[in-house]
């Protein structure tokens, strides 16, 4: 079966000041490969400044690489740092969602401006995918009418659900998009996850430091230490038998 | 003994048309060595409570309390003054956000050394000079940053979060007090870091015999070294006890949900599988239920619950509901 993502030899660096003059290269990501399947979930631990989030930018397009490229169902989205305009199908979700959504917009607008730069669809049609979408992430039809700072933080999480998803991705970048929620809303969040992936086989790329969630959900695990996989498997073969130090370092806190 | 003991605190907060409850008559206790846990999610008033103690609390608040007594003192009886004295005796606290806590405009070891006031009036003044030098650097050392010069001689933007929260910390022990306040003191670090503060904090509870208070909104993070578990939601405390009992037979649905909200706890839980979630949302200040304030998101919410259950006690553990989980008391 082809894989839904593959990732080959992704590498990254950047350019830092070394003196007045110089320049130095400062490598983040070094030969990342990975691949994954129609509807499971990998998960990126690692500890801070690893390259974990530098990495979901790549992935979703936010930033180039410098070599490597990324595969989308066989196909060549990004090849040396040459970018295949397909953002729609790679769609990332930001860690405070009350922070990455335009205050001045309500949701229907916001959502509407997606589907207005990305597709073709006629009003109607625009219309009736927002409804559908909503529903989907379960809101009301109502709330395309709000103003982001009327909702709750959960309720936000579900907003940024519906701004990756209404333009039917196959692919969605999680960075730390669940850990910093409360534990109540945090389990909501994470059934309607599940239940997105069930109901439409997404793939999750999960970027997280909470390792008893990435257990649960996550069917592959890599681990990135100063931008090097440094273990990538089958996410019950790593937890109950770490082979490097590192991750026996992670899992033992 | 008794370290502190607070009865029927309530914080309201006054704004033109209406007067919010915040937090809704709260009381517990902590006794010498203890380490107790103050879980609640986000808006439940658990930071509202350490401010309350420790008084940094602004006009705007209103806290009243039967008692805030503080080894056999009342607090609220207190003037000011006296008051301030006491508790920058004996109880410090760490701030939610550590690197917006800490002043940007001073260097860290002006800022620590400002901490100890009692070694600056001793001995000549090279002397005093060098004594608070000594001083600063066992402090900073004993929280485990290693390189000490470069810390000591920067600015907080500077520096990465967890060792801004180490230097918060520095600064709460530098007066070995009897009680530290841990107001959700590892929610911006990672795995490794957070490990790191909790060893800390953990070594100063039993060297020291430090109580700690701590403020969290994770239960399994304090779940396997406290002492006692407040739960809190929106301002009411509706279930406390000891962690082990809490841990094997929570009584109020909350507790409840929260715990099987953990992947840790819900051993039958199968790969994937979706987890146990209360409906809706956490309710916003101005717009509380009346009577039990889970009601509207309880599932076994009756027509009872309208009315504010009281804490029923029984061998250390008690709960504010009108139907606990596990009826009798053994």
């Amino acid at each position: 079966m082809q894989p839904t993502l593959k990732v080959q030899a992704l590498s990254k660096t950047f350019d830092v000041r070394a003196g007045l003059f110089k320049r130095k290269k400062f490598e983040v990501l070094k030969n990342i490969s990975f691949c994954i399947g129609k509807g499971e979930t990998i998960a990126v631990i690692g500890e801070t400044g690893s390259g974990k989030s530098t990495l979901a930018k790549l992935l979703a397009g936010a930033d180039n690489a410098n070599s490597g490229q990324i595969l989308l169902e066989g196909n060549i989205i990004e090849d040396n740092g040459i970018r295949d305009n397909q953002c729609r199908h790679i769609r990332m979700i930001f860690q405070d969602s009350g922070a990455s959504l335009n205050p001045g917009l309500t949701i229907g607008d916001m959502l509407d401006d997606c589907l207005q730069y990305n597709t073709d669809f006629d009003e109607e049609e625009r219309a009736e995918k927002i409804n559908l979408t909503l529903s989907k992430v379960g809101l009301l039809v109502d709330h395309q009418h709000y103003y982001p700072h009327m909702f709750s933080v959960g309720q936000l999480q579900r907003v940024a659900f519906a701004r990756a998803l209404i333009l039917d991705p196959k692919v969605m970048v999680l960075d730390e998009a669940v850990s910093s929620l409360d534990p109540s809303i945090r389990a909501q969040i994470v059934n309607l996850l599940l239940k997105l992936q069930r109901e439409t086989g997404l793939t999750y790329v999960m970027i997280t430091h909470h390792l008893s969630l990435v257990r649960h959900i996550s069917d592959q695990v890599i681990v990135l230490d100063k931008g090097e996989v440094v273990e990538y498997g089958l996410t019950e073969s790593v937890f109950n038998n770490p082979q490097s130090k590192i991750t026996q370092r992670l899992l033992s806190c | 003994m008794q370290l502190l003991d607070v009865r029927n605190l309530t914080i309201e907060l006054r704004t033109s048309e209406t007067v919010i409850r915040a937090v809704d008559r709260v009381s517990f206790s902590l006794k010498e060595g203890e380490v107790h846990a103050l879980v609640g999610e986000s808006g439940s008033g658990k930071s509202l409570i350490a401010k309350a103690i420790v008084g940094v609390l602004n006009e705007r608040w209103n806290i009243t309390a039967d008692r805030i007594h503080w080894r056999g003192v009342d607090l609220m009886r207190l003037t000011p003054e006296q008051r301030r004295q006491t508790v920058s005796k004996d109880i410090a606290m760490i701030y939610q956000d550590p690197s917006r806590c800490l002043d940007p405009t001073a260097k860290i070891f002006n800022q620590i050394a400002e901490t100890l006031p009692e070694v600056a009036r001793k001995g000549f003044f090279l002397k005093r000079n060098r004594d608070r030098k000594d001083r600063v650097k066992a402090l900073i050392h004993k929280v485990g940053i290693k390189n000490h010069e470069a810390v000591l001689d920067s600015y907080p933007h500077e520096l990465s979060e967890g060792v801004c929260q180490k230097v918060m910390i520095a600064m709460a022990i530098a007066r070995t007090p009897k009680l530290l306040i841990a107001d959700e003191p590892t929610t911006a670090l990672e795995s490794t870091t957070r490990a790191q503060v909790f060893r800390l904090l953990k070594s100063l509870n039993q060297l020291k015999n430090m109580s700690i208070l701590m403020i969290s909104h994770e239960l399994e993070e304090i779940a396997d070294w406290s002492h006692g578990i407040h739960v809190l939601y929106c301002g009411q405390m509706v279930e406390a006890g000891p962690t082990h009992k809490i841990f094997k037979q929570p009584r109020h649905p909350y507790t409840q949900a929260l715990l099987k909200s953990l992947p840790d706890y819900e051993q039958g839980l199968a790969h994937k599988e979706p987890f146990y979630a209360l409906k809706g949302t956490i309710p916003t200040l101005q717009h509380l239920p009346i009577g039990c304030r889970l009601g509207p998101r309880c599932p076994q919410a009756q027509k009872e619950c309208v009315v504010t259950p009281t804490l029923t006690k029984h061998s250390g553990h008690s709960y504010a509901c009108h139907f606990p989980l596990i009826k009798e008391m053994k």
